[in-house]
């Protein structure tokens, strides 16, 4: 063959590649042609002061709606005689491994209202998701104080993801975002088929193969650092820090006039199950801390959220227990501590009996003083139903 | 491990061709084709590597026996008969078991008693109606003289085996390979790899481009039938017959390229069968090495049409039933066999009538007498078919799944294809540069939805 041939072929191939994973992604996702997210991190943006969804982007299966939420359109206002609900957390409660519609904040509203259906309650449950992969908590105060509270939620529900605080900096309000961030248009020009590559090349790879290059990514990034730098014990003045931006969360969960729900954070070790290879790749994540540290933080981070749950009178939901008890972790999660979609069901059931009882508890309280539900009395009076 | 997959098309199928060429001698190559083979099934599930080595090795010994007796008529029918047993229970206590226990405790519900016997928890080896049919042909066409049995393990080995048609078919017989198995050393490699690879990529885009995309919107509509209105409920039975089509052809057809690939021609399995005129018609297009096989060891023994017409709808009937009971263990296949078989009947009664229709009016019945046929295919059960059969046929109202708007313009185009268009076979084979850079599109195609998504298994795979 020709070498001009060769090269016709190779550009033919080149352009229908990338064509038909834009096609395939319009269909099969709604993404648009031109879309200019590249990644997941590019559902983020910075706007309003906070770290929000950014509206109407979408990439690959996970979608935003126009309020930068993961989910069905919804409205910022509450609709009448609905209980709003908003998950805030990291990439657990975002859904990362779940097909559309399978994460827990989804299972979760499916499975309140059946509830109220079948028990002919007039009670009817919208839960927002407004949780984004790495949010830790002072990203998501800076949210509850800003967009969060504009969608006027009756309850919070938290999943603080614990293993932010043996990262190599102790979680902080975002201060090195750009003002300005929205995606140049030059960006709809890149080939979006090169993830897919990566994933196949990844997929081709023996899981030996993957586990030394992710032990040769940790080493690269311990040996930046002197030694001592990372955690070989649980490091107390993160555990401290970690009880503290909890201990805020709540008391600004009901300063925006809602309920919060705290939940402890799961993961694949927590039933006593050793995977190195798992365990390793948690560890790139977190190349500061140990896998022993790093399992042993979730443990007592557990306990910690239990201790700000009882001494804040917060209603708890010990999903890390529930889930280790059930010794079912290889179908729970997808990696180190991500849901599959029987994992989030399993949450979504855990939390619909605390919110169902949360809501119970205050419309007795409501009924019996005849007041309106206001912990903190900060929050305006809502016209559309809820808790109130 | 899939056609199209990842690891098939980047890993396994480089490394198995680039090694077969790089081997010199026949005996190599044989044996290099018989591991890969095991490898590729090994992929799926190793345990069962030994149920397949098993099967190969009686059917060899016995194959060697017959040569050895060639002049003792008890004791060829003793090692005809012993190989078949053991093929046959084998794929009855795999594939069938479940169903004869289930049958026998609904029946003894049916009666107000207790079922003797639970489920058993017995796995499906996969493929294994294939592979058991190929030793069998062997060992009755060994047996009939119509072939000679090897004395080569190897070379049988790897014709049961041979992973382009492990799994889901064809199903090869010895006598359709055996001259392209002998000259497997000396045979030229550049000579077959534009028409393999033609196949091939053919294959691959009737499976991942028409079949899958297809499915998208045919499973979620089927799951939630007894929603559908009667509109949705065909158009998902037509989007399930040319998915079910393009599913199966396209494995054929890979299977066909991948076997020119490594210097074997396996033949034709479909010929466009939604072109067919009438249900004999049909069934000389679907499926073909099912049919010849279910002809030539089942039909034709049992008398075939040589003793009176009685007899001939009696063995047609019962070639049908078992024919839809080889495709799987339940009611629903016996009952999609015998809807075929009737169909063969009532045409081979009212044939100079039917055959007086205009072409076009006779193929569009035929298919549409297939399409109601997959409603048994596809359903899991009975209820569930009768409820489908009572949606196409009783105007009902329903939802349109909200994918219709997308799948009628694909449903179309599978129409076109399948009912006027060309097959595989029948599409020139050019050497001109633009066809080669149609193929290399239509390969880029394909593997960007290969890459964006988990592969889909086939749909015969089941089998």
């Amino acid at each position: 063959m020709k070498p001009l041939r060769i090269l016709v072929h190779l550009l033919v191939f080149v352009l229908v590649l990338e064509l038909t994973t834009r096609i395939d992604e319009r269909l099969r996702f709604g993404t648009p042609l031109m879309s200019r997210v590249l990644s997941s991190e590019d559902l983020r943006e910075f706007r309003e002061g906070a770290v929000q969804g950014r509206p109407n982007a979408r990439y690959q299966k996970w979608g935003l709606n126009e309020l930068g939420l993961r989910g069905p359109s919804t409205t910022r206002e509450p609709r009448p005689g609905v209980i709003r609900i908003v998950t805030v957390g990291a990439s657990e409660t975002f859904g990362m491994a779940e097909a559309e519609g399978r994460e827990y904040p989804r299972q979760l509203e499916d499975s309140l209202n059946r509830a109220a259906e079948r028990q002919s309650s007039t009670h009817r449950f919208e839960v927002l998701n407004a949780s984004l992969p790495g949010m830790s908590i002072p990203s998501i105060l800076l949210g509850l104080r800003g967009h969060i509270r504009s969608l006027s939620p009756d309850v919070v529900v938290v999943y603080p993801s614990p293993s932010f605080y043996v990262d190599r900096e102790a979680p902080h309000p975002p201060t090195d975002v750009q003002p300005d961030d929205t995606l140049s248009l030059s960006r709809a020009f890149r080939p979006r088929v090169l993830p897919r590559i990566v994933d196949a090349a990844k997929s081709l790879l023996p899981a030996a193969a993957l586990d030394r290059l992710r032990e040769r990514d940790i080493q690269k990034s311990i040996e930046e650092y002197p030694p001592g730098w990372r955690f070989t014990s649980i490091p107390q003045d993160r555990l401290a820090l970690y009880s503290q931006h909890l201990r805020e969360m709540v008391g600004t969960v009901r300063s925006i006039g809602a309920e919060p729900i705290l939940m402890t954070h799961g993961n694949a070790f927590m039933d006593g199950t050793r995977n190195e290879a798992l365990a390793r790749a948690w560890v790139r994540f977190y190349p500061r801390a140990t896998a022993n540290t790093l399992i042993a933080f979730d443990s007592v981070a557990r306990a910690v959220t239990l201790q700000v749950a009882k001494d804040s009178g917060v209603v708890v939901v010990d999903v890390a227990a529930d889930l280790a008890r059930s010794g079912k972790g290889d179908h729970l999660y997808s990696d180190f501590a991500h849901f599959t979609e029987l994992g989030a069901a399993r949450v979504a059931t855990d939390l619909r009996d605390s919110v169902r009882a949360l809501v119970d508890r205050t419309t007795r309280e409501r009924d019996v003083a005849g007041v309106v539900l206001q912990a903190s009395g900060s929050r305006a009076p809502r016209a559309t139903g809820g808790l109130q | 491990m899939l056609f199209n997959s990842v690891v098939f098309l980047f890993a396994f199928l480089p490394v198995t061709y680039a090694v077969f060429w790089m081997l010199r001698s026949t005996q190599a190559r044989y044996i290099w084709l018989a591991v890969t083979g095991y490898v590729f099934y090994a992929y799926w599930d190793a345990r069962f590597c030994l149920l397949m080595l098993f099967s190969t090795l009686v059917s060899y010994f016995a194959g060697v026996a017959l040569l050895r007796w060639d002049t003792d008529a008890r004791r060829r029918k003793l090692c005809m008969v012993i190989p078949i047993v053991v093929d046959l229970s084998l794929l009855g206590f795999f594939k069938y078991t479940n169903f004869l226990l289930d049958t026998v405790a609904d029946v003894s519900r049916a009666f107000g008693g207790d079922p003797p016997v639970r489920h058993l928890n017995v796995i499906l080896p996969i493929g294994i109606s294939f592979y058991t049919f190929h030793t069998i042909s062997y060992i009755v066409d060994s047996y009939r003289r119509v072939i000679k049995p090897t004395r080569n393990f190897f070379e049988f080995a790897a014709y049961v085996s041979l992973f382009s048609q492990l799994v889901a078919g064809p199903i090869v017989r010895f006598r359709q390979i055996e001259a392209d198995l002998e000259n497997i050393g000396t045979t030229s490699r550049t000579q077959w790899i534009p028409i393999g690879i033609r196949f091939f990529v053919i294959g691959l885009v009737e499976k991942v481009i028409v079949a899958d995309s297809l499915a998208a919107f045919v499973d979620p509509a089927l799951a939630s039938y007894h929603t559908l209105s009667t509109a949705a409920t065909w158009l998902a039975m037509l989007g399930y017959s040319f998915q079910l089509y393009f599913d199966f052809s396209g494995y054929s057809t890979m299977a066909v390229g991948l076997g020119y690939l490594f210097g074997l021609r396996i033949p034709q399995n479909f010929n466009s069968p939604y072109k067919a005129l009438d249900p004999s018609d049909f069934w000389k297009r679907w499926h073909i090495s099912l049919s010849t096989v279910m002809r030539d060891y089942l039909y034709i023994p049992l008398g075939g049409n040589r003793e009176g017409e009685a007899k001939t709808y009696r063995n047609l009937m019962i070639t049908m039933l078992l024919g839809g009971l080889w495709h799987g263990a339940s009611w629903n296949f016996v009952i999609w066999g015998g809807y075929h078989g009737v169909l063969l009947l009532t045409y081979r009664r009212f044939a100079s009538s039917w055959d007086r229709l205009p072409a076009i009016v006779r193929q569009l019945a035929m298919f549409l007498f297939a399409v109601v046929g997959w409603v048994f295919f596809r359903a899991t059960t009975m209820t569930m078919a009768m409820a489908m059969l009572g949606r196409m046929f009783v105007p009902v109202a329903g939802q349109l799944e909200p994918a219709a708007a997308l799948a009628l313009p694909l449903v179309l185009v599978a129409a076109l294809w399948a009912m006027v268009g060309p097959n595989a076979f029948e599409m020139p084979l050019e050497r001109q540069w633009k066809s080669r850079l149609a193929l290399t599109a239509s390969f880029a195609a394909s593997l960007a939805l290969i890459l964006g998504s988990r592969p889909s298994p086939f749909l015969y795979f089941q089998f």
